[in-house]
């Protein structure tokens, strides 16, 4: 079986802090994770391999009080070193966006990353389109300064994140397929 | 209020300040106003001034005096709802549910329509599963309070999680049709609940009917859609259903379920059609992994070498380093196995050759220098995989000789000496990984992990300590941060060790996790109605209810059963005791020596009692400083974990159970579950769980080679203790479908004949015939130590049990034939540390001097009890 990206449920979220754990020096506590998925379910994303082990996630929110402006912020992003360069994060982030806006409204996505995380700064400027809002003196519990990030999602639509075409007449073999819409 | 001592204006403004400054958490305040009422004479014994001032006492951390005024005030005030209520909160906040739940009953007793107590008692309700209960008083607070939105859901979910899913439905319609409803992604929420209860009344017809007129209201699209795809592949609507996974993989075509549902959706009887579909899939979405590489699962023969030709290809030309993990699952068809490895070794030469993946791709341009190393890579970890240790060491350096700098070399070679059974060697590759990329915390705990199974636990813990908060100690921080994974393998390296105590410490630290992660649902009783987000919130509770059947509880309680097992059968001395050796028949140079010795030993026991000492303290102040920042701080604090005391405990069989009991409940699929049960409750002489556990397990595994040894000792105990004929009438009911001989020795040489090709039945059985009969020791020893190529499962592992085995005098005292066996078992395993030749393992354990001080010598074979 292959790498499956899907939403995550609240039976991921040990396997999340697992994940975390191993990748990552911000840590949260079970009840933070339990928060994320209480509060806003359909915005945090998993990928796991074939025997359901988590090898990334993305844990996402929407920012609280600022109802006339919506947006979504990312948590936490991790992907394991053994399951780089398959375009796992890329996926999860698109997957996470697109729900925000769908569930939303969400105009924009924000986050933060370290001054010093060059990949990750590659990755969040060069594949998915966000831009350093501001420097963020001492942001980290360690001292170091943290690049404030947004993203556009006014014009995010359904589908445009595998930049895949929406209307190719899927019909396969020779079943038809039903009149049937949503 | 009726209260039997009702207070002057004047105090009960007073009071009322108290109550305000309680909920605002001005404690201090609170107290001060609580002492002008109590220090008038007149109301000295005030029972709700008492209570309130005993609860404030509370939130301070002033607990004992707490609980003192909390009693008095009640004393004094026997029939007054706010001393019942306080005395309800005061045990709550000890976590003592089921007290403060009486607390709260005799509280409605004088006031039955207080809002605020019946919500307390809710919560109790739900936290420790009275559904009953909460549906009564879920019920009042409806009838009270019957224009809040939060009335009308708990009222639904009450009756849903007792599976009246009618009576739920029926107020869930209701509440939708009132005015208290508004159009957003609450109500898209709570329609998606709604659904959720129709499909668990299991009328699928009625949840489509109801998703039908509603779907334009819910902002959820990707659950509109998954919940159409499941219903219509339930009602057999398949062509429906293959739309709606079709419309789902537009959205996301990295999800592999729904590939498998468009294929059970279009009715797929053979591989090739499903093959068909995910060629088709790949036109469409030729940026998705998942059709590509779901593809490999379905073809065969010269299908699967032109795909997996193409996949592979396409990997190492752009370097992919995941690309083995990603194949790994193919590698239980032999044929693909074969296939992948006559390409990779093709590729090998002619990329060395001429830079090419084949001699016929001469023409088209070069092939980067990188594809030779990952190709280097992708077989090294095929050999390794395939348990060919010296071909994948062979291919790693290879690689490593190419591109000295690249990390994931130096992590392969540390896997190739692991699962070689060299596990220091592994630990120094990690090591040297590490050092490379000291900022990737992935390659860090990688590193620490192979240092503890190394036993190297001061190592992992410095190691750790790079990403964990500065000023607090590595172990302490993992444990507030609740990694769990750490602590199990800590607890298994002091476990082999032999520190007990520290190797129960981090069970009990893990089996705390789960429970405060149970208490975590707390707040989301309320917080979930409030935000309408009621299917999570389902999940939640059910996810609670079993959150002990997680891998990491079964670990950590499998390490804490197996060392209280030990500590049963070898209790360890006292302490006060263990300097009584007999020093008249030493000479004298010995003695010498021996003194020495204690002498070292005390100073180091004094070392790490100052260092325990320096690190408690530490710990002290980093947690006043925790509660001075946190004047909230409610928690109750839990008993300190202390290794001497663990290890020492009285009934290490009680404490065993304690870790056993979930699993029993939530763990009943393992049959380790049950063998673990078995070695207990012979240890306890009790026949009948005996007998429960080895029906369990027989029902999972029949033929388990480790069942067999419990089935030897329960025949053994019954024929030699004498039970009540209604056990005997018991025992000879329930066992008949288990036992094909109620002879011990019978069935043992049964089982020896049936089992002759299969390495790890025979070291149960001739582990077995030496219980049984002492005198067949030689017989014994030659069945288990044969290593002859037509036995099945020969491997390292089974190896290396077998040794313990020896080792630990299940066979007698049989110096020779284990100096045999490690030679033997040398030849064939020549990287496993556990049969190097004795000269070399000296060696090694200088190195380890620090960390285990020669165990094995304190350790005499003991004589098998079980």
């Amino acid at each position: 079986m292959a790498i499956n990206i899907r939403c995550a449920n609240t039976k991921d979220l040990l396997n999340i802090q697992h994940c975390n754990l191993q990748c990552l020096p911000e840590n949260y506590q079970m009840k933070y994770y339990l928060y994320h998925a209480l509060s806003w379910p359909q915005l945090s994303y998993v990928a796991e391999d074939e025997k359901h082990r988590i090898v990334g996630y993305v844990l996402a929110k929407m920012e609280e009080d600022c109802e006339d402006n919506p947006h979504g912020h990312i948590t936490s992003l991790a992907v394991k070193r053994s399951h780089r360069r398959l375009g796992i994060a890329q996926k999860l982030m698109n997957q996470a966006s697109r729900a925000m806006v769908e569930c939303f409204g969400a105009k924009y996505v924000s986050l933060h990353v370290r001054r010093s995380n060059r990949a990750a700064l590659n990755l969040y400027t060069s594949s998915l389109h966000f831009e350093v809002s501001e420097v963020e003196p001492k942001y980290y519990a360690d001292g170091e300064d943290a690049y404030a990030m947004k993203r556009d999602l006014t014009n995010f639509q359904q589908g445009c994140s595998a930049n895949e075409i929406n209307d190719v007449n899927f019909q396969l073999s020779n079943r038809k397929c039903c009149e049937h819409s949503t | 209020m009726p209260s039997s001592n009702p207070l002057p204006p004047k105090e009960n403004a007073l009071f009322k300040r108290i109550l305000r400054c309680y909920e605002h958490k001005q404690y201090k305040n609170g107290l001060k106003f609580a002492k002008q009422i109590l220090s008038n004479t007149k109301f000295s014994e005030h029972g709700e001034t008492l209570a309130m001032k005993g609860l404030t006492l509370n939130c301070l951390g002033r607990k004992e005096e707490a609980y003192d005024h909390v009693r008095r005030g009640l004393r004094n005030d026997l029939q007054s709802h706010v001393c019942w209520h306080v005395y309800g909160l005061l045990q709550r906040s000890d976590k003592k549910y089921d007290e403060a739940i009486k607390c709260y009953r005799n509280a409605l007793k004088w006031d039955k329509d207080n809002i605020q107590i019946l919500r307390d008692l809710s919560l109790l309700q739900i936290q420790m599963r009275d559904l009953e209960g909460y549906k009564d008083t879920r019920y009042q607070l409806f009838m009270l309070r019957p224009t809040q939105r939060a009335s009308w859901i708990g009222f639904a979910i009450s009756y849903h999680l007792l599976k009246d899913y009618e009576m739920a439905l029926k107020i869930l319609d209701t509440f939708r049709n009132s005015p208290m409803i508004c159009y957003d992604y609450e109500h898209s929420e709570l329609l998606l609940y709604q659904n959720l209860v129709i499909q668990e009344s299991g009328d699928s017809e009625q949840a489509l009917k109801h998703l039908d007129k509603h779907c334009e209201q819910i902002c959820d699209k990707i659950t509109v859609k998954e919940t159409y795809g499941k219903l219509r592949l339930e009602l057999g609507q398949y062509a429906e259903a293959a739309q709606v996974y079709q419309d789902l993989l537009h959205i996301n075509p990295e999800n592999t379920l729904y590939y498998m549902k468009l294929s059970e959706a279009q009715r797929h009887t053979n591989a090739e059609e499903t093959l068909k579909m995910l060629e088709y899939c790949e036109t469409i979405f030729p940026r998705a992994l998942a059709p590509r590489r779901l593809q490999l699962n379905y073809a065969s023969g010269e299908k699967f070498k032109e795909l997996v030709d193409r996949y592979l290809r396409k990997g190492l030309h752009k370097g992919v380093p995941p690309l083995f993990v990603d194949l790994r699952s193919l590698y239980t068809d032999q044929n693909k196995v074969d296939t992948i490895q006559s390409l990779v070794l093709q590729y090998k030469d002619a990329l060395k050759a001429h830079g090419h993946f084949s001699d016929e791709d001469k023409d088209k341009p070069q092939e980067p220098a990188s594809a030779l190393l990952w190709n280097y890579y992708y077989i090294s970890q095929h050999y390794d995989f395939l348990g060919c240790t010296q071909k994948a060491l062979d291919e790693i350096d290879a690689a490593i000789y190419h591109t000295p700098t690249l990390i994931e070399l130096f992590v392969t070679k540390g896997r190739i000496y692991k699962h070689a059974g060299d596990v220091q060697e592994a630990y120094k590759w990690l090591d040297e990984a590490q050092g490379l990329d000291t900022a990737d915390r992935y390659i860090n705990s990688k590193c620490a992990k192979y240092m503890l199974r190394a036993n190297l636990v001061k190592e992992a813990e410095e190691t750790c300590g790079k990403f964990t908060r500065e000023g607090v100690l590595a172990m302490e921080n993992l444990n507030e941060m609740q990694c769990m994974w750490i602590q199990t393998e800590a607890a298994n390296a002091y476990k082999r060790l032999g520190k007990y105590g520290e190797s129960l410490k981090k069970c009990h630290e893990v089996d705390r996790h789960f429970s405060e992660i149970i208490e975590d649902q707390f707040d989301f009783h309320t917080y979930c109605m409030r935000k309408m987000t009621l299917r999570s919130y389902v999940g939640l509770l059910r996810l609670e209810d079993v959150l002990r059947s997680h891998p990491f509880y079964f670990k950590a309680a499998k390490c804490a059963i197996e060392v209280y097992l030990r500590l049963h059968d070898y209790p360890l001395p006292d302490p006060t005791k263990t300097q009584e050796i007999d020093t008249e028949n030493l000479a004298p140079s010995e003695l010498k020596k021996l003194r020495n010795k204690q002498r070292k030993q005390q100073r180091k026991a004094e070392l790490e009692r100052q260092q325990a000492a320096q690190a408690q303290e530490k710990r002290e102040q980093h947690n006043k400083s925790r509660q001075q920042t946190d004047p909230d701080l409610e928690q109750p604090t839990l008993d300190e974990l202390i290794p001497e005391k663990l290890e020492r405990i009285e009934d290490p069989l009680e404490q065993a159970i304690k870790f056993l009991l979930p699993l029993q409940e939530l763990a009943a699929n393992k049959i380790e579950t049950h063998l673990m049960a078995f070695e207990i409750y012979i240890r306890k002489g009790r026949t009948l769980l005996m007998l429960r556990s080895v029906n369990r397990a027989h029902r999972l595994e029949p033929n388990n080679p480790e069942l067999h040894s419990c089935l030897v000792r329960f025949l053994r105990h019954t024929s030699t203790s004498n039970h009540g004929s209604i056990v005997n009438e018991v025992i000879k009911r329930q066992s008949t479908g288990i036992f094909s001989n109620t002879n011990a020795f019978q069935l043992n040489s049964d089982y020896l004949i049936k089992n002759s090709k299969s390495l790890p039945h025979l070291l149960q059985g001739a582990r077995m015939l030496y219980l049984l009969d002492p005198t067949s020791q030689q017989k014994a020893i030659s069945l288990t130590t044969n290593l002859d190529s037509n036995l099945k499962a020969v491997n390292l592992e089974n190896c290396t049990k077998i040794l313990e085995a020896l080792r630990n005098g299940d066979f007698g005292l049989c110096e020779q034939a284990i100096a045999d066996y490690t030679s033997k078992c040398h030849e064939r395993f020549p990287y496993a540390t556990a049969f190097h030749p004795p000269e070399s393992k000296q060696q090694h354990q200088q190195l380890l001097i620090n960390h285990q001080e020669s165990k094995e010598q304190q350790q005499q074979p003991p004589s098998n009890k079980y």
